[in-house]
């Protein structure tokens, strides 16, 4: 268990530094939901920007506005979580490759590495600490989060700087398309849920969070416990695994009053979030986030600056509507999100 | 000559992302390294390859490139001594 001290969150809503929570809520029409970016300038020395992708931009930029909500010197550790790493540096390298392997230049080269994100901030930072990231598909930002809770337990960090970052390429969302996963045309986002176009909403978005070992007057919430279910059997053992989490939390199914579902807009994978949730925990509120932010590897994070916020503001915006109704109480927040079935991932927050 | 600086200028704008640096504000004979445009050991690499790209030239010996490389000008006397010789 630790707190969530800080958020630092860029995203393809209103959520920079001095919006408010998610109002007025921003629309697009798009092939998938681009991320509202800050001046970059404002947080980067343009000589050191001018060679870093969006994604790196992104991810500094999350990470400083983080830290100067946190009110901290400097983290004891930084980790990320990344799905996908450096698309668009990865992308220019290939296409450089496919053409003449000769002329390569280095720089989209060597940040195409994952772990680019994470050493850029710390450099950016002059954090000489721990420096970690986790690449596990949708187990990504969990397993940081799962890393950082463990440096909060073992006392080797008192303020970990933790996040999860994805960014998304027309070229890259053009070939998963032909899997199936994406929609093949532009919808409007606030439409996801009556759309008729198969096919999840692509998303993508940098969300960093201070996770400290104590309680301050910056305090959001509680980050509780953080669990990962792979390939589960069925819909039943996905329901077990929900209720045995909350209980080992010491909660009961009643006590969670919220669920924060990682509905995507493709029909299937909404029946099992649906079916799990009904299974699990039949009485809590629950509502659907994904017609915000988009479906990305890590959109966890999202999710977790929106339960964070939820239960700092006790409020929830109107753009999240709850089902069957909203809670009375907003103590114990449960995030339950898959990846076609096979990374499902449960958080609890508490207030 | 003039407009090979020229060409260089904007080649190098371009491949090094200066996005604030107009062609202007390239002076041909402020060293590119260490003060002037301040640029990198990242940077040289980028300017092998775009020597090596743009003009078929490859830098044999490292240790030429220090000369090469020193400012805009020194680099476009090399191409024009390198297209003479081929």
């Amino acid at each position: 268990m630790a707190y969530i001290n800080g958020i630092g969150i860029i995203s393809p809503q209103n959520t920079l530094p001095g919006s408010d929570f998610l109002e007025p809520v921003v629309e697009h029409t798009s092939e998938f939901l681009k991320s509202i970016e800050p001046v970059y300038k404002s947080y980067i020395d343009p000589m050191a920007s001018r060679r870093m992708s969006r994604l790196i931009k992104m991810g500094i930029s999350s990470a400083k506005i983080c830290v100067q909500d946190a009110g901290i010197e400097m983290p004891d550790a930084i980790i990320t979580g990344t799905g996908l790493g450096s698309v668009e540096d990865t992308e220019k390298i290939l296409g450089e490759l496919s053409k003449e392997e000769k002329f390569l230049n280095p720089t989209p080269f060597i940040q195409s590495t994952y772990n680019t994100i994470s050493s850029q901030i710390a450099i950016n930072l002059k954090c000489h600490q721990y420096n970690s990231t986790y690449v596990h598909r949708c187990f990504s930002l969990e397993s940081c989060l799962i890393d950082a809770l463990l440096q909060i337990e073992e006392g080797t960090a008192v303020n970990v700087l933790a996040g999860g970052i994805d960014e998304m390429t027309l070229n890259h969302l053009s070939i998963i398309r032909r899997l199936g996963l994406w929609k093949r045309e532009a919808i409007r986002n606030l439409d996801l849920w009556s759309s008729k176009v198969p096919g999840a909403l692509a998303g993508e978005g940098a969300a960093y969070f201070i996770i400290s070992e104590e309680r301050t007057d910056k305090t959001y919430a509680c980050l509780a416990a953080v669990e990962t279910l792979y390939k589960p059997e069925s819909t039943d053992k996905t329901a077990e695994t929900v209720v045995r989490f909350i209980s080992e939390n010491g909660l009961k199914p009643e006590d969670v009053d919220l669920v924060l579902m990682g509905n995507n807009g493709n029909e299937e994978h909404d029946r099992i979030c649906n079916d799990v949730i009904e299974h699990a925990l039949p009485s809590a509120s629950h509502m659907v986030y994904k017609h915000l932010c988009g479906e990305y590897h890590t959109v966890s994070g999202f999710a977790l600056y929106l339960a964070a916020n939820i239960l700092r503001k006790q409020f929830i915006p109107s753009s999240l509507p709850c089902l069957p109704k909203s809670p009375g109480k907003l103590q114990n927040i449960l995030i339950h999100n898959h990846f076609w079935n096979t990374d499902h991932s449960f958080i609890l927050v508490r207030r | 000559m003039d407009e090979l600086i020229n060409k260089l200028k904007k080649e190098v704008i371009t491949q090094l992302n200066l996005e604030d640096i107009s062609v202007d504000d390239i002076n041909p004979d402020a060293p590119l390294f260490g003060e002037g445009l301040g640029l990198d050991s990242i940077d040289a690499l980028e300017l092998i390859v775009l020597l090596e790209k743009n003009y078929g030239i490859k830098i044999e010996d490292p240790k030429d490139g220090k000369k090469i490389f020193y400012s805009i000008r020194t680099m476009a006397e090399y191409i024009t001594e390198h297209q003479k010789k081929a």
